[in-house]
C-alpha cells in the first residue's frame, strides 16, 4: 500500500520522535551494554574491568544451578501454561453451553486477570500460612504437614497455585470468545449427522479452537517466565533452595543481591536469545496460520 | 466553469510499472466525460492523478490553464465520489457535507444554508442528523454525491460511485447523476468498468486499455465506428462477433469457405478480422438488400423478453456466432437459420487491431 | 444448539457456581482477615467472618507512617495511580503519534523504524534490568516518576495494535480528508482519533493494569519511601516484623491494592475483552 501522505518530510519525524527516543535510550542501549558487559569480567568493587571473552558464558553453562534453574523454569512453565489452560477451557465451555449467563459468569471470572502477580502470591501465601492458613490448616488435619519454607515441592506448588488462579481468567476470555465465533451452522450440520454434544465438542469446536490455544500456550509461556516474578518473590523469594528459582529470578538474584554483573549479563543475554528465538517461531507459526 | 486539459501525462510507479502511457485529453466546459476500460486499465489511477492523490511522472494537467501538477487536492477545487462512498463514520450526515467547507473557514451561518441548499436538491433534508451507518446504500449514494456538490467545485471526480448499489437502483441513480451534472453544469470526469454505464451517461467517451486511450468520441461514433477491436469489443452487449478472415480479390473469404465482396485495401492473402454485431445479423428472407448470407445451426437460446438471444454455429468459426432475434422469432435450438448482413455494418480490423476503413461506406458516412 | 440436555446444563451452572466461588475465595479470606485484629487471627486458623477492627485497621493504615514501610499506605496509592496512568497515558500517546506516521506516512527509513520499534516486543523488561536500570541510574532518574514510568514505556504493544486498526482504515477515508483540505495533524484530530476511541479505551485499560501491576521494575528503582508502590510495599510488609506476620495489615493492603484494577476492569469490561482478544490477530 502506499502511504497517503507523501509530500511531508519533517511531519513523520515529528510523529516518530518520541517513540523512537525512548526505545533508543531505554531499550536498544541497555541492550547493547547487556550483550557488552556479557563479554566482561568485572572486579569485586566495580572499580576495573577486562575482556573476557566467553568466560562469562562459560561460568554460567557450567554451574549447575543455572540447569536447576531452566529444569525449574520448565516445570514452572508447563504446569501453569497446561493447568490455566485446561480449567480456563472447561469452564468456557460450560459457559458457552449455558448461553443464559455466559456474561455474568464472564464477569464473575475475569477480574483475577486485575490482579497483580505479587497480590495474588499474597492471597495464596495467606491461605496457605503455615500457623494460621485456611488450606494448609485442613491438609494439616488430613495429616500433611505443609510448609513451604522448608520443602521446595511444596514452595513450587504454591507459586504454581497462585500464578494459574491470575492466568486462568486471561485463558477464559479468549476461550469463551472462541466459542462463541465457532459458526452456528456447523454445530447444527454436525447434529443433523447424529453427533452428540460431547462428539460435537471434539471433532468440530475443539479444531477450530486449535490456534487459540496455540496463541495462549506461547502467551502463557511468557506469562510464567516473566510476570510471575512478583508472585515468587513475595512468596518465596526463590527459595527454599532454589527450588523456585526461575531463570528470570535468577538474573535477578545474581546481578542484583550477588552484584555477578558479568554472569547477569551473559544469562540476560542467554534469555534475550532463548526468547527471541520463541518469537521468532511463533511468528514463522502465525505466518502459516494466515495462509490456511 | 473549468475546462480540464491533460497534456501527455504519464504516472510510473517507484517499482517499475508504468500505469499511464502519456495520456492528452481535453474536457469541456461543463462536459461529462465518461472514462471506460476494463479493471487495471490505468482509468482509476488516471482520475487519482487528477484528483492529486498519485503524483504525476511527466506532462502537464491544467485546470482552467493553469498548471495544478503541483497542487495538494484540495488546492485544486475539485471533489471526488468515491466507489465506497468514504463517508466519515463518526460524523452526522451534515458533518460529513460541511467538513470541507469548515476546513476552509467558510462563515457558519453560510455553510448551513449550502448544506440545507443541497440536502433538499437531493432529499437528504431529514436525514441531515443521522450517521452514515444509519442510511441505506442509496442515501450514502447520495450524501456522497452532496459532499461533492455542496463544495461548488471546478470539477467533479466520480470513481465507479455505482458500482455498489444493486441493479435496479443503479439505473435510478445513474438518471439522478446526470440530471444534476446537467442542471450544474459542472465539468466532470467519471470511470466506470459498466459499458451501458458510459454508454447512457458520457457527453463524450474514453475508451482506455493497457494505460493507453484507445478512443475517444461520442457514445455512438464509438458504437459505430470502433478504432479498434478493443473498442469494437467492449463497447455493445452481447460483444460484436469477431470472424478471422483473409484478403482475397478485392474481398475477404470467411471461415466458413465463402467469399465476401468488400472494399478494403488489406493486401492478398494477408489475416484479417471481420466483426458483425449480434443486432446486424438478420434472418436472410426478411431482408432484400442482404449482400451477404450465412449460413448457421441454433445451438442455444437466451430469451430476453424483448430480444432473443441465439448462439449459433458457423462451420469453420470456433467461437458462437451472437445473434439478437426479435423476441417473438420462433427459433429452436438445432434449427438451421441463413443470416446476412450488410457491408454498412460490417467493421474490418488487420493484424494490428487496428480498423480498416471501408471504401464506399466510411466516405457515404463522413458526407 | 439444537438439543438441549437440561441435566447438562444444570449440571454446567453448578460447576460454574463453584468454581466462581473458589476463584473468589483467596480474595475472600483476605477482606475478612483484614477486619480482624493481629491478636484475633493468630487465635484460630483464618477467619471466614468479618471481625470488629475493620475501620481502625484501614485508617491506621491510610493515616499514619506503617512500620516497615516508611510511609502510609494512602501516599502507595497515589504512588501507584500516578505510575499507572503516566504508563497507560504515555505509552497510548507516544503510540498513537508513531502507529500513525508508520501507517499513514511515506518516509526514508520507514522500515527501519518499524522493526527497531517492533523488536522490543520480544524483550520485556526483566530480560534487561540490570543494564536498563544501570542507563536509568546514568540519567539521575532513580527514586522518580519518569524512572517509573519511561523504562516501562519503552515497548511496542500498543503501537503494534494501533497499527492493526490503523491498517484496517480504508484509504479512501484519507483521501476523501485530504480532498476536504484536512493536513495530517487536522485528520488525526478529526478523523482518526474519533474512529479510534474504543481501541485506545481498551489500550488503555489494559495498560493501566499492566502499569499498576509492575512488580520487578520499581522495586529496583525505589529505594525512597516515597516513590514506592503499593504492590512493592507488601513484601516489606510481609519481611519486616521479626517475629509474627502481622497478617492483618498485609491482607488489608493487598485489598487495597487490588481495589483500583478490579473496579477499572469489570466498568470497562466491554473494552478490555475487545483489547485482549484484538491482540490475538
Amino acid at each position: 500500500m502506499s502511504a497517503p501522505f507523501q509530500r511531508h518530510r519533517i511531519t513523520p519525524w515529528i510523529l516518530m520522535a518520541p517513540q523512537l527516543g525512548i526505545v533508543l535510550v531505554f531499550f536498544f542501549w541497555p541492550a547493547l551494554q547487556a550483550i557488552e558487559q556479557a563479554f566482561y569480567v568485572e572486579d569485586a568493587f566495580g572499580l576495573s574491568r577486562e575482556f573476557a571473552g566467553l568466560v562469562n558464558f562459560k561460568a554460567v553453562l557450567s554451574d549447575p544451578t543455572y540447569y536447576q534453574a531452566a529444569g525449574t523454569t520448565l516445570i514452572f512453565s508447563l504446569a501453569v501454561a497446561v493447568g490455566a489452560m485446561s480449567i480456563a477451557l472447561l469452564l468456557a465451555v460450560m459457559a458457552d453451553r449455558v448461553i443464559r449467563g455466559a456474561r455474568v459468569y464472564r464477569t464473575l471470572l475475569v477480574w483475577p486477570y486485575a490482579v497483580a502477580p505479587a497480590v495474588a502470591g499474597v492471597l495464596w501465601l495467606f491461605l496457605f500460612d503455615p500457623t494460621l492458613g485456611l488450606i494448609s490448616g485442613l491438609l494439616g488435619n488430613m495429616g500433611i504437614e505443609w510448609d513451604h519454607k522448608l520443602n521446595g515441592a511444596q514452595a513450587l506448588a504454591l507459586v504454581i497455585m497462585a500464578s494459574i488462579w491470575k492466568q486462568m481468567s486471561y485463558n477464559f476470555v479468549f476461550f469463551l470468545a472462541a466459542l462463541q465465533s465457532v459458526p452456528n451452522s456447523l454445530l447444527e450440520a454436525a447434529a443433523i449427522d447424529r453427533a452428540g454434544p460431547w462428539r460435537r465438542f471434539w471433532t468440530i469446536t475443539f479444531p477450530l479452537l486449535s490456534p487459540t490455544a496455540f496463541f495462549l500456550l506461547v502467551m502463557n509461556s511468557v506469562y510464567a517466565f516473566f510476570e510471575t516474578f512478583g508472585t515468587i518473590d513475595t512468596v518465596t523469594s526463590g527459595g527454599p533452595g532454589g527450588a523456585t528459582t526461575t531463570l528470570v529470578y535468577k538474573v535477578y538474584q545474581d546481578g542484583f543481591v550477588g552484584q555477578d554483573m558479568g554472569a547477569s549479563a551473559a544469562q540476560s543475554v542467554l534469555l534475550m536469545a532463548l526468547v527471541g528465538g520463541l518469537t521468532w517461531f511463533q511468528f514463522r507459526y502465525v505466518e502459516k496460520k494466515v495462509q490456511y | 466553469m473549468a475546462t480540464l486539459r491533460l497534456n501527455g501525462i504519464r504516472k510510473c510507479y517507484p517499482n517499475g510499472i508504468t500505469a499511464l502511457h502519456g495520456i492528452d485529453l481535453d474536457v469541456g466546459d461543463g462536459e461529462l466525460m465518461v472514462v471506460v476500460g476494463p479493471s487495471g486499465c490505468g482509468k482509476s489511477t488516471l482520475l487519482r492523478t487528477l484528483a492529486g492523490l498519485e503524483s504525476i511522472t511527466e506532462g502537464e494537467l491544467t485546470i482552467n490553464d493553469q498548471r495544478v501538477n503541483a497542487l495538494e487536492p484540495a488546492a485544486r477545487d475539485i471533489a471526488m465520489v468515491f466507489q465506497n462512498y468514504a463517508l466519515y463514520p463518526h460524523m452526522s450526515v451534515f458533518d460529513n457535507m460541511s467538513y470541507a467547507l469548515k476546513n476552509r473557514g467558510t462563515p457558519k451561518d453560510e455553510i448551513r444554508r449550502r448544506v440545507t441548499e443541497t440536502a433538499q436538491l437531493l432529499d437528504l433534508a431529514e436525514l441531515l442528523d443521522r450517521r452514515p451507518r444509519q442510511l441505506s446504500g442509496g442515501q450514502r449514494q447520495r450524501v456522497a454525491m452532496g459532499r461533492a456538490i455542496v463544495r461548488e467545485p471546478q470539477v467533479f471526480l466520480f470513481d465507479e460511485p455505482l458500482s455498489n448499489l444493486d441493479a435496479k437502483l443503479r439505473v435510478q441513480m445513474r438518471l439522478e447523476i446526470r440530471r444534476l451534472q446537467k442542471r450544474l453544469g459542472v465539468t466532470s470526469v467519471y470511470v466506470t468498468h459498466d459499458q451501458v454505464e458510459a454508454m447512457t451517461l458520457a457527453d463524450r467517451l474514453v475508451v482506455m486499455n493497457g494505460g493507453h486511450v484507445e478512443q475517444c468520441g461520442t457514445p455512438m461514433a464509438l458504437y459505430e465506428r470502433p478504432a479498434t477491436r478493443f473498442v469494437a469489443s467492449f463497447l455493445g452487449s452481447p460483444a460484436m462477433n469477431f470472424l478471422p478472415v483473409t484478403a482475397h480479390r478485392g474481398g475477404v473469404v470467411l471461415p466458413n469457405g465463402n467469399p465476401v465482396a468488400l472494399p478494403v485495401a488489406i493486401p492478398e492473402g494477408r489475416a484479417a478480422t471481420l466483426g458483425v454485431r449480434p443486432e446486424h445479423l438478420i434472418e436472410a428472407t426478411s431482408v432484400a438488400d442482404a449482400t451477404e448470407v450465412l449460413e448457421v445451426t441454433v445451438e442455444m437460446l437466451e430469451p430476453l423478453g424483448a430480444d432473443t438471444l441465439a448462439y449459433t454455429r458457423l462451420p469453420g468459426l470456433e467461437e458462437w456466432l451472437v445473434v439478437r432475434l426479435d423476441g417473438a422469432h420462433a427459433a429452436r435450438e438445432g434449427q438451421r437459420l441463413s443470416l446476412a448482413f450488410s457491408m454498412a455494418h460490417c467493421h474490418v480490423f488487420d493484424s494490428q487491431d487496428a480498423r480498416v476503413p471501408l471504401a464506399d461506406t466510411e466516405a457515404q458516412a463522413c458526407q | 444448539m439444537h438439543y438441549r440436555r437440561p441435566g447438562l446444563d444444570r449440571l454446567s451452572h453448578a460447576l460454574l457456581a463453584v468454581c466462581c466461588l473458589l476463584f473468589l475465595l483467596p480474595v475472600w479470606l483476605a477482606f475478612t482477615a483484614s477486619t480482624h485484629t493481629l491478636g484475633a487471627l493468630y487465635s484460630q486458623t483464618a477467619p471466614l467472618w468479618f471481625g470488629e477492627a475493620g475501620w481502625d485497621n484501614y485508617r491506621h493504615l491510610l493515616s499514619g507512617s506503617i512500620g516497615g514501610l516508611g510511609t502510609d499506605v494512602l501516599t502507595l496509592l497515589i504512588n501507584s495511580t500516578i505510575m499507572a496512568l503516566g504508563i497507560a497515558i504515555g505509552k497510548i500517546a507516544i503510540s498513537v503519534l508513531a502507529a500513525y506516521a508508520i501507517v499513514f506516512f511515506d518516509f526514508p527509513f520507514r522500515r527501519l523504524c518499524f522493526w527497531l520499534i517492533f523488536i522490543t516486543l520480544m524483550l520485556p523488561v526483566e530480560v534487561r534490568i540490570l543494564p536498563t536500570f544501570e542507563v536509568v541510574a546514568d540519567l539521575g532518574l532513580l527514586d522518580s516518576y519518569a524512572g517509573l514510568i519511561l523504562p516501562l514505556i519503552a515497548s511496542a504493544t500498543a503501537t503494534f495494535l494501533l497499527r492493526q486498526f490503523y491498517l484496517t482504515i480504508p484509504p479512501e477515508l484519507v483521501e476523501a480528508a485530504r480532498i476536504d483540505g484536512a493536513g495530517p495533524w487536522r485528520f488525526l484530530r478529526d478523523i482518526l482519533l474519533p474512529l479510534s476511541k474504543t481501541n485506545l479505551a481498551a489500550l488503555f485499560v489494559i495498560m493501566f493494569l499492566y502499569g499498576w501491576n509492575q512488580y520487578l521494575w520499581p522495586l529496583l528503582i525505589t529505594n525512597d519511601a516515597d516513590y514506592l508502590t503499593i504492590v512493592v510495599s507488601l513484601k516489606r510488609l510481609l519481611t519486616s516484623a521479626d517475629g509474627l506476620v502481622p497478617w492483618q495489615n498485609v491482607t488489608a493492603t493487598a485489598v487495597l491494592a487490588m481495589l483500583p484494577p478490579i473496579a477499572v476492569i469489570l466498568l470497562m469490561q466491554r473494552y478490555f475483552v475487545k483489547g485482549l482478544v484484538d491482540s490475538e490477530k
